[in-house]
């Protein structure tokens, strides 16, 4: 048997290559699958930066608490997660994009809040991937606020989890058609400054009225249909809808128009502030319509705290509901971490849950010399796609168009809550 | 024959809304002229202290149930308080010449304080409270607000206040003296900073009021009324006639009228566009405004 002569002299030895595998353990230990999460943390939409923010950094600690991610190798990683803020703003988006992607190891991007940030943000990607020619972002993005629909095709590397809002209100229309027969005519205003608001109202939500055979009051709308962006320039005329812009403080002119027009539902398609403002002056001038329906945006905590008792009665389709054991886990959660869970931020939830599920899949490394790699690997997993868990149910893919296809219920805004009323899961 | 009648009831109701409603665009027209007159230099923070007052009031009416008018005194007293930081911040130790160090300064505080109010609010709409909310006046087919009615009255009942603290005290002697000739104030014993300050406390105490009323009128208290509110207010001072306090008033009815009108013609998407030129017109054939001292153009 061999025996060192000098067993000290073997110490130095034995010390370097501890010290040389050091590194190398620390980094096999430190592993972690690192994601990058920015929204509207400042100005005025600062509610959806902070409720993002609650929800996915309650999702990752419940990721880590179940035990991390498994990685390529059969390491488990923990989840880590930064927050930043774009506030709404393409050029901060913008930037805060490209600082992601070159200057940190974040696997994959979760934002931006607006849709119009969003638009211009997607445009600074890579449009189709493999094009050598193409020099734009190869990072992954996977949103889960800005709505406006359609966006995520812009860029191969960009999708979406957000409510399908034509699935919505045409579900919705339908289900008001069956529940509220004698209501026969519509009329309504939007936000015309604030892009989703906007379009979702001109090019979707009057649409969807119309295919289930509500008709605007005074004779209708040229061009008009039960097709998505039918005649919506006229939609949006003066003689027509009767609009506001986003920082208005008086709405005397338009609820005098909504009373004068006498229609059996009224439509409010703006944000939080505005539609109390509205909500407020059409209580004032006792305008008091069968049905009234509101923006996917407004089913949240904010509509409440500002206006729920002119709200009473609004309808609205949501993505979220603290209708499952999982979705009520997450509502408890996120105001734990000073936020809301809404339709919005709840997304923020499933995409952290998505993520750790392609990781898992298409066995990323999560090592600083596989970034790009693992980048791709993600990309090309959430392509892949077909289903995931989502908290109201299963979410479906798109695959082409990197968008979700979620479930939704109707809430109602009963006695300061928002109330689910119909559930077409169901 | 009927449609011509309807048209002309829509428009003056739409004039009397706007002129009701006008007058929280006149107080913050004073705010911003009273400073103006008195230092020669714009206080652009203005209007975002008489919100960050309002919240102020909104704090004593969510944790202490406080009457309306209680919520009213105390934003005005807190937007007093704001107004003499702002003096001290933004105007005290910038030299008297430099009007755009301090112009800039005013800049970065209104951002500031919006900011401020978005991060502690975290910019949710907030429910304020209104006096007289559900009264209304049926005057035949037009009808008048009561919340807006209150707003008016006080605005007039502020800015008579305003006018004897003016003309009928020694403050307002004072005052008048500084923004007159302050070197000659100053030899005849007038402490001027302390009269500027104090100034400044007046106008935030107005703009208090204001604040209250806008967010009672619109019933919702949001950090974005704070840049409308105050391009309404550099508006009105412009029209109305920088440092003529009747000018203000008169202006400040005007935009809001105005505004109204050209909504209920136009639509919101043309309103602004009619608002701003009637700015530019003023601007160009009557610089000095509706009340103004004569301004030579070169």
């Amino acid at each position: 048997m061999f025996y060192p002569k000098n067993l000290a002299g073997l110490l130095p030895a034995a010390a370097c290559v501890v010290m040389l595998l050091l590194p190398g353990l620390s980094q096999a230990q430190e592993r972690t699958v690192k994601i990058a999460g920015w929204g509207a943390k400042s100005g005025p939409l600062r509610s959806f930066g902070v409720n993002s923010e609650a929800v996915l950094k309650a999702a990752v600690e419940s990721i880590n608490a179940a035990g991390g991610v498994s990685l390529g190798d059969g390491t488990r990683a923990m989840m880590e997660m930064e927050y930043y803020d774009s506030a709404c703003n393409a050029d901060q988006a913008i930037s805060v994009a490209r600082k992601v992607a070159s200057q940190t190891e974040a696997l994959i991007g979760i934002g931006p809040t607006c849709s119009g940030a969003a638009a211009a943000m997607y445009g600074i990607f890579q449009k189709n991937v493999d094009n050598s020619g193409d020099t734009g972002l190869q990072f992954p993005i996977l949103t889960d606020t800005a709505i406006r629909p359609g966006l995520a095709k812009k860029s191969q590397w960009t999708f979406r989890n957000v409510p399908n809002e034509i699935n919505m209100y045409d579900e919705l229309f339908a289900w008001l058609r069956e529940n509220h027969p004698d209501v026969k005519t519509i009329y309504g205003g939007t936000e015309t400054n604030q892009a989703h608001s906007k379009l979702t109202f001109a090019k979707v939500i009057v649409q969807m009225a119309t295919k289930h055979g509500f008709e605007w009051v005074g004779g209708g709308i040229d061009g008009l249909t039960g097709k998505i962006g039918s005649g919506s320039d006229q939609v949006l005329e003066t003689t027509k809808a009767s609009n506001w812009l986003m920082e208005d403080t008086n709405f005397s002119v338009q609820a005098r128009a909504f009373k004068k027009s006498r229609a059996d539902m009224l439509i409010v398609s703006s944000h939080p502030f505005t539609t109390c403002g509205m909500l407020k002056e059409m209580k004032r001038q006792r305008v008091r319509p069968k049905v009234l329906v509101g923006l996917t945006s407004s089913s949240s905590q904010e509509t409440l705290l500002g206006c729920a008792a002119e709200a009473e009665g609004m309808y609205i389709p949501t993505g979220f509901a603290p209708v499952t054991s999982v979705a009520k886990r997450v509502a408890k959660a996120a105001t734990a971490n000073g936020g809301f869970a809404d339709l919005h931020s709840a997304a923020a939830w499933e995409n952290a849950w998505i993520i750790k599920q392609v990781v898992e899949e298409t066995g990323i490394m999560a090592k600083p010399s596989t970034l790009a790699a693992d980048r791709r690997k993600m990309r090309d997993g959430l392509e892949a796609l077909d289903n995931v868990d989502g908290l109201l149910g299963s979410v479906g893919r798109v695959r082409d168009e990197g968008e979700s296809i979620k479930p939704f219920v109707f809430v109602q805004a009963t006695g300061g809550q928002w109330v689910v009323v119909h559930d077409p899961r169901n | 024959m009927e449609d011509f009648w309807i048209e002309a009831i829509e428009l003056t109701q739409s004039v009397i809304d706007g002129l009701l409603f006008g007058s929280t665009y006149a107080l913050i027209g004073i705010g911003f002229t009273l400073i103006f007159g008195a230092m020669h230099k714009l206080n652009m923070t203005y209007a975002a202290a008489s919100i960050a007052g309002a919240y102020v009031g909104l704090v004593v009416f969510v944790f202490f149930s406080a009457h309306p008018l209680l919520v009213f005194a105390v934003s005005s007293l807190a937007s007093g308080l704001i107004g003499l930081l702002v003096y001290l911040i933004c105007f005290r130790f910038i030299p008297v010449n430099n009007h755009l160090a301090a112009l800039m300064a005013t800049v970065g505080a209104l951002f500031f304080i919006d900011e401020v109010i978005i991060h502690i609010t975290n910019a949710s709409p907030l429910a304020f409270p209104a006096l007289f909310g559900a009264a209304s006046f049926d005057l035949g087919a037009v009808w008048i607000r009561g919340d807006l009615l209150f707003v008016f009255a006080a605005s007039v009942a502020s800015t008579a206040a305003l006018l004897y603290v003016l003309y009928r005290t020694r403050l307002g002697l004072a005052t008048r003296a500084v923004s007159q000739q302050n070197v000659a104030a100053q030899l005849c014993g007038i402490d001027v900073h302390r009269t500027n300050a104090t100034t400044f406390v007046v106008a935030g105490l107005l703009g208090g009021i204001a604040g209250a009323m806008t967010a009672a009128s619109v019933g919702v208290l949001s950090p974005l009324l704070t840049l409308p509110i105050t391009v309404k207010g550099l508006i009105v001072t412009v029209v109305g006639g920088l440092g003529s306090i009747p000018g203000a008033i008169i202006a400040g009815l005007m935009v809001g009228a105005a505004e109204n009108v050209f909504l209920y013609l136009r639509g919101v998407n043309e309103r602004d566009i009619y608002v701003l030129l009637l700015l530019f017109v003023f601007l160009v054939f009557r610089p000095n405004g509706i009340f103004g001292k004569s301004i030579n153009r070169d």
